[in-house]
């Protein structure tokens, strides 16, 4: 019976042996930093369901863990590309189960807003250019703008240059910035990352109520946590056609070595899925895992792998 | 060309076969796998040559299995033959599994097709990829995007 533990870790293929030899000392630095991180409470924002963290040493806390997520936010110098991710991070459900339970988790609950409070919040936002100081910049910027049409050469008749001037000089009296007009700035990054409690109440979603636990998802669980208490980092696999990829350390220093399933015990299987999720295991140089939680508690894994058998 | 002679029946071989005739006993109930069963045996005792094939019915399962080893000495192992379009879960995997021995998991198809998959208890890490690794240099990856 052969066993897999993270001891055993193999370097991935384009890892040199120094590298290796860093790796380790990494190691032991992150370990202190995990049993940092493990009393650290990371603070969560839910965007309907969707569990997200923003701040950095949440980040950092998380990943001390042994818990990835997924950067799924754009980098405002580089947008249109998804090679490279950054804030916020997202959670998978069962790393934000596996926090819940160990207490390390807040989710601000979303109070109820009052009227008086509501205002308070549009009040703030002036905080930027008050109304009086963009009322000023925008009779200037009219002004200019209107010389600049009247002194530039163009083939319109002198009438218009006239109509022009005149505006020119009552604009003083005419003028009024619309409050529409109003520049505001909202400061999403300060609001994802402090508890700035104004910015937060504006920004923040409602809070929809976690549904009943479908057995499914109560086995992925199962099977998480075992995994992660056994060392290895999880990641999701919709890739590999599969629940998880099982990493024997980070993923920026392994390839997976496991593409876990999920199914409970008396889950029926086609013979011919099985053979599919094991050529494709195969191909790309994985093991299979099948994972089922027992009643017991535990969780039973069968790898599946080629025999080798033409 | 001699109409009236009735056309000779080829011989079943298959169903006259001991080993056929000897699973059918085991009153498992299904003819597709005992069938698959047959044709698996046939493959590790003629094909493959193994060591000692022999074949039981599995309690619990209602199935003929196959237990052998593949070279004399070696370690028994057991070999469970389906037929590819049959349904299996995972509680059945593992009552195969506790009988103590490596798994072989072979499904048969409608063709005679034999595939068969090694079935392990716990995780075992496959195996690394093959060096000699080399770094791509920025050349290659750019030849190799313009071929995709």
């Amino acid at each position: 019976m052969a066993t897999d533990d993270p001891g055993n870790r193999r370097p991935s293929p384009l890892s040199l042996s120094s590298s290796f030899r860093q790796g380790l000392m990494s190691d032991q630095i992150s370990e202190e930093q995990e049993a940092e991180s493990q009393s650290h409470v990371v603070a969560v924002s839910l965007v309907d369901s969707t569990p997200l963290l923003w701040r950095m040493q949440d980040l950092r806390a998380v990943r001390g863990q042994g818990l990835v997520g997924a950067l799924v936010g754009s980098l405002a110098r580089v947008p249109r590309q998804n090679g490279r991710m950054g804030r916020p991070l997202q959670l998978l459900q069962e790393e934000q189960r596996l926090l819940g339970e160990q207490g390390a988790i807040a989710m601000a609950t979303r109070k109820q807003v009052s009227e008086e409070r509501r205002s308070l919040v549009f009040e703030s936002f002036d905080s930027y250019r008050s109304y009086e100081e963009q009322t000023v910049l925008a009779l200037e910027d009219k002004k200019s703008s209107l010389l600049r049409a009247m002194t530039t050469p163009t083939p319109h008749t002198e009438s218009k240059h006239v109509a022009l001037r005149g505006h020119l000089e009552t604009l003083d009296h005419h003028f009024t910035f619309p409050r529409s007009g109003l520049a505001v700035q909202l400061s999403t990054a300060r609001a994802g990352l402090t508890y700035c409690p104004e910015d937060r109440v504006y920004l923040q979603a409602d809070r929809s109520p976690r549904g009943p636990v479908s057995p499914q998802s109560e086995a992925k669980y199962q099977v998480f946590r075992d995994l992660r208490g056994r060392g290895f980092y999880l990641t999701s696999a919709g890739k590999f056609g599969g629940d998880f990829l099982v990493y024997p350390g980070d993923p920026l220093r392994f390839h997976s070595h496991f593409i876990a399933i999920c199914l409970s015990l008396d889950e029926s299987m086609c013979l011919l899925d099985v053979l599919t999720v094991a050529r494709l295991g195969s191909n790309v140089k994985k093991t299979v895992l099948l994972c089922s939680a027992t009643p017991e508690g535990g969780v039973v894994y069968t790898s599946l792998q080629w025999s080798g058998m033409v | 060309i001699d109409r009236c002679t009735p056309k000779k029946q080829p011989t079943n071989w298959i169903q006259q076969h001991p080993v056929y005739q000897g699973m059918k006993s085991l009153e498992v109930g299904d003819s597709a796998q005992i069938h698959a069963a047959f044709l698996v045996y046939m493959d590790l005792s003629e094909a493959r040559h193994w060591n000692k094939v022999s074949y039981m019915k599995s309690p619990e399962l209602e199935v003929v299995l196959l237990e052998g080893r593949e070279l004399e000495g070696g370690p028994v192992q057991t070999v469970l033959p389906l037929p590819v379009h049959q349904n299996v879960n995972h509680r059945s995997l593992r009552r195969v599994l506790d009988r103590g021995f490596p798994l072989l998991l072979c499904a048969v198809g409608s063709d005679s097709t034999l595939v068969y998959q090694r079935m392990t208890d716990g995780l075992v890490t496959p195996d690394p990829p093959v060096g000699p690794f080399q770094d791509v240099d920025r050349r290659h990856q750019r030849k190799r995007r313009q071929q995709d």
